[in-house]
């Protein structure tokens, strides 16, 4: 289990992380959700006692990370996937990190195996694809077969196979009781991996919560209507209390109502329906509205052209 | 779908004991060894060393038949078959400064970091490892150069000393002098000369943890080693000779020299015991405040 509580860091004057508090729990893979720059990895470096907070406290299973005797064995972490020496060859790059924790040559070649990385054990590290570099950065969270792991974008460079490899693998480690936290800034592959959500947004905390709550109490129903006589619906609908606004291309979008009651307003008043299908937002849209305000850099839509 | 198995040997967090300088060393060798450029580095000390001593041997021992009595009295066979140190400060700083500036470069430094928690403990495995690595190199080296530098001196007809005299007492010695480690200050001058390279490479090695940063440790480095002497060779005497016997160049040369020479250098150096805990003392407050830094600052 890993417990943050009041999290704050400054670099400078910038607030990378402002009094951010949030539980991981065993045996469930939590996803760590928030825009580029939103405090992600500084999070994940005072979790492993490598920044210093300014204030606040994060712990794993209650003791701090700097308390820990053989802190391999009871947490693994990606951090980042290039971060090796180009000139080692993978297999003494995990040796060199098995010997810190007195972890046994073997165990080197079994996560080698687990990753899919046996074949290219001896090669130089300098010659992997970012895709090979993130299995060798999870090979080395896995050495010392914690308990509690961490990922920070264990998905960039995957392509859609190794996507669904990592998938798999975090689910079937917080299968076996493991605390699995992993970040990301995609919203619909968190949905597809994590039960729980950790949402953060310049540093503070959006959301602490399971991804179906994140979703439902974040999402309006929404009906979409089509009607050749739209216009008559929209003032019998209105008329029984819901919302509507008309879509670019005519149709009704509705919200406040049921498909069902739709359905029968419409019967009621004898409008032929050509569609009636209710509608979700997209994970990703709720999780940029959500977050919209606590992006930092935000793009410009469409340059300029002068005329 | 891979499942994790765990080892025949579960890795128990509980087990006694801790991840600590023992466990540090062998995972910092395991990294040394395992990259090419410290074989390369290792390689040119070697042949810089042995190979320099040979040339410059030879070339003294050409000149001998040129020199007058003030200059024959001062050939200093073992200085010359130390030669090779010249090149080898430098690569010994690459190599100190590099043990900690790759792993900022890349980021590898957070790993470790994360590995043995206690930064003071990475400190100590860093520095014990590229420290015996340096020594062992650089002992061996200067033993082997001296070796080849004598018999060199001795293939041009030069004649060891009698057992005890200094190279300076052979003021009106017709003969090149050839040393052997019963020779006065000879055998202190070769181990030395690996005990200054050894220092050095921790300097670097202090440089690299204050600036986290290769070109920038290395270039301190150099700077310190090369440039600061010219600086202070500009300044009125009145003060360059009061500072000059302090830079670590002319410490190396006073723990090297055997022959005290009285007339280049006196008052110029200290004596060989002098500079080597002088060097020293530089030394262990660069890796201090190295280490302090490395404690203090995130990673």
């Amino acid at each position: 289990m890993i417990e943050a509580v009041g999290l704050s860091k400054s670099y400078g004057k910038t607030k990378a992380v402002d009094d951010l508090s949030f539980e991981v729990r065993a045996g469930l893979v939590t996803g760590f959700l928030g825009p580029n720059g939103s405090g992600k990895s500084t999070t994940m470096r005072m979790i492993l006692g490598l920044d210093h907070p300014d204030a606040g406290t994060v712990t794993l299973g209650g003791r701090r990370y700097h308390d820990l005797h053989w802190p391999l064995r009871e947490v693994g972490a990606l951090l980042e996937a290039k971060a090796v020496h180009p000139g080692r060859s993978a297999r003494l790059h995990l040796w060199s990190l098995a010997q810190t924790n007195a972890i046994p040559k073997n165990r080197v070649d079994e996560v080698l195996d687990l990753v899919g990385l046996a074949s290219v054990a001896e090669r130089r590290v300098g010659k992997f694809s970012l895709g090979m570099s993130q299995r060798l950065g999870i090979a080395s969270a896995l050495l010392g077969d914690p308990g509690v792991l961490l990922f920070d974008e264990p998905i960039n460079g995957l392509d859609p196979e190794g996507i669904l490899w990592v998938r798999n693998l975090l689910k079937s480690l917080a299968g076996e009781g493991r605390t699995i936290f992993v970040s990301s800034h995609l919203m619909s592959e968190m949905a597809q991996t994590a039960t729980e959500l950790v949402v953060i947004g310049r540093g503070t905390l959006i959301a602490d919560t399971t991804v179906d709550d994140f979703i439902s109490s974040n999402t309006v129903a929404t009906t979409l209507v089509r009607s050749p006589d739209a216009g008559r619906l929209a003032g019998v609908l209105t008329s029984i209390g819901a919302t509507v606004s008309v879509a670019d291309d005519g149709a009704l979008v509705v919200t406040g109502s049921t498909t069902e009651r739709i359905g029968e307003a419409a019967h009621a008043a004898g409008i032929r329906l050509h569609e009636l299908s209710p509608q979700q937002a997209s994970l990703e849209e709720v999780f940029m509205d959500l977050t919209a305000d606590a992006v930092d850099f935000h793009g410009t839509s469409g340059a300029t052209v002068p005329r | 779908m891979t499942t994790t198995t765990t080892t025949g040997s579960p890795l128990l967090a509980t087990a006694p004991g801790r991840a600590g300088l023992r466990q540090g060393i062998l995972s910092e060798w395991t990294k040394l060894r395992s990259v090419r450029s410290t074989w390369i580095a290792l390689l040119v000390i070697v042949v810089a060393g042995i190979g320099l001593s040979a040339l410059i041997s030879n070339v003294e021992a050409g000149r001998w038949g040129t020199l007058g009595a003030a200059d024959r009295a001062q050939f200093d066979p073992v200085r010359f078959s130390q030669a090779g140190e010249f090149i080898s400060q430098f690569v010994v700083g690459v190599l100190g400064a590099l043990i900690v500036t790759s792993e900022y470069a890349n980021g590898a430094i957070r790993t470790t970091l994360a590995t043995l928690p206690r930064r003071t403990t990475v400190l100590a495995a860093k520095a014990v490892v590229i420290g015996a690595v340096i020594f062992v190199v650089s002992e061996v080296t200067a033993f082997a150069s001296f070796f080849v530098g004598q018999a060199v001196l001795t293939a041009h007809g030069g004649k060891t000393l009698p057992e005890g005299s200094t190279t300076l007492t052979q003021v009106k010695s017709s003969f090149i002098p050839v040393a052997t480690f019963s020779s006065t200050g000879a055998a202190r001058a070769v181990f030395f000369c690996g005990i200054y390279l050894t220092l050095l490479a921790l300097v670097a090695f202090g440089f690299g943890l204050i600036l986290r940063h290769t070109a920038g440790a290395i270039s301190l480095f150099v700077g310190v080693l090369l440039v600061i002497p010219l600086i202070i060779q500009i300044l009125p005497s009145s003060i360059s000779d009061s500072i000059e016997k302090f830079l670590p160049s002319n410490l190396g040369l006073a723990m090297i020299v055997v022959t005290t020479r009285k007339t280049d250098f006196a008052g110029v150096l200290l004596s060989p015991w002098a500079a080597a805990m002088t060097l020293a003392v530089y030394t262990v407050v660069i890796v201090a405040v190295g280490g302090w830094l490395l404690a203090r600052r995130d990673a």
